[in-house]
């Protein structure tokens, strides 16, 4: 059964191929699709339901059925930033429903750090066909992203 | 089986990147690598998911396991891998 990822912020679609790191460009951690976020401060949501495997305040990775992992990393090179400007709003462990609050953030203060706030949303150890229909342009957030066949 | 245990040097553990970068080499070893910390269960080294998930932070040491022909060059080679700061830009000022 296809899993239909959602978007977990809101902003406009970009090539994981156009995210400023090599790690994600090459699609090595998996492919998928960023995000470029709208520069205001907002709420990262559940991009499925499943199970919150990991939280850390610049990054998640809920996993949904057949053991799929998706992981939103909120900026590049943000885990350096040690969770500052960064509020968590569940906890590593919990179920979640695609569309519900994890993480609040402000991607302005990111990027005024001098660091991308770009968002790759990644299908972690997924063959490449298997992830289709990447949304493009202005995508708002819980809009389909893309789909995890 | 042979295994190598060694202490993880990436400056922030094995998040995206360095894990990504391990799995991958992981990936290309030829032969079935696991990973675990010590006293834990071994898990897939060439899954980032159960990599990312056994949240292995800087200073960690690891348990590397793997079996077959080749088995201990890829293992040196993983290791090698772990035990080097691969949060060091490849591109930035200092050395590589």
């Amino acid at each position: 059964m296809a899993v239909h990822v959602k978007a977990p912020l809101a902003g406009t679609a970009v090539e994981l191929a156009d995210v400023p790191d090599p790690v994600f460009s090459t699609a090595m951690v998996g492919p998928g699709l960023a995000i470029d976020p709208d520069r205001a401060p907002g709420t990262v949501v559940a991009p499925v339901s499943g199970t919150l495997v990991k939280l850390k305040p610049h990054a998640l990775v809920v996993v949904a059925d057949a053991g799929r992992g998706v992981l939103v990393h909120l900026g590049i090179d943000t885990v350096n930033l040690d969770g500052e400007g960064f509020t968590l709003l569940a906890n590593e462990g919990d179920a979640v429903e695609v569309g519900q609050p994890i993480v609040a953030w402000n991607p302005a203060d990111v990027e005024a750090r001098g660091l991308s706030p770009i968002c790759p949303v990644v299908a972690l150890d997924a063959a490449a066909d298997l992830v289709k229909d990447h949304a493009s342009g202005s995508v708002d957030i819980g809009e389909p992203l893309f789909t995890w066949n | 089986m042979p295994e190598r245990r060694v202490t993880v040097a990436s400056r922030v553990g094995l998040h995206a990147r360095p894990a990504a970068l391990f799995v991958r080499a992981a990936g290309r070893a030829g032969v079935a690598v696991t990973i675990a910390k010590i006293g834990a269960a071994p898990t897939d080294a060439r899954s980032l998911l159960a990599v990312m998930a056994l949240d292995v932070r800087h200073g960690d040491e690891v348990v590397l396991a793997a079996e077959g022909a080749g088995a201990g060059a890829a293992l040196d080679e993983l290791a090698g891998l772990l035990a080097t700061d691969l949060d060091a830009a490849p591109s930035g000022a200092g050395d590589a």
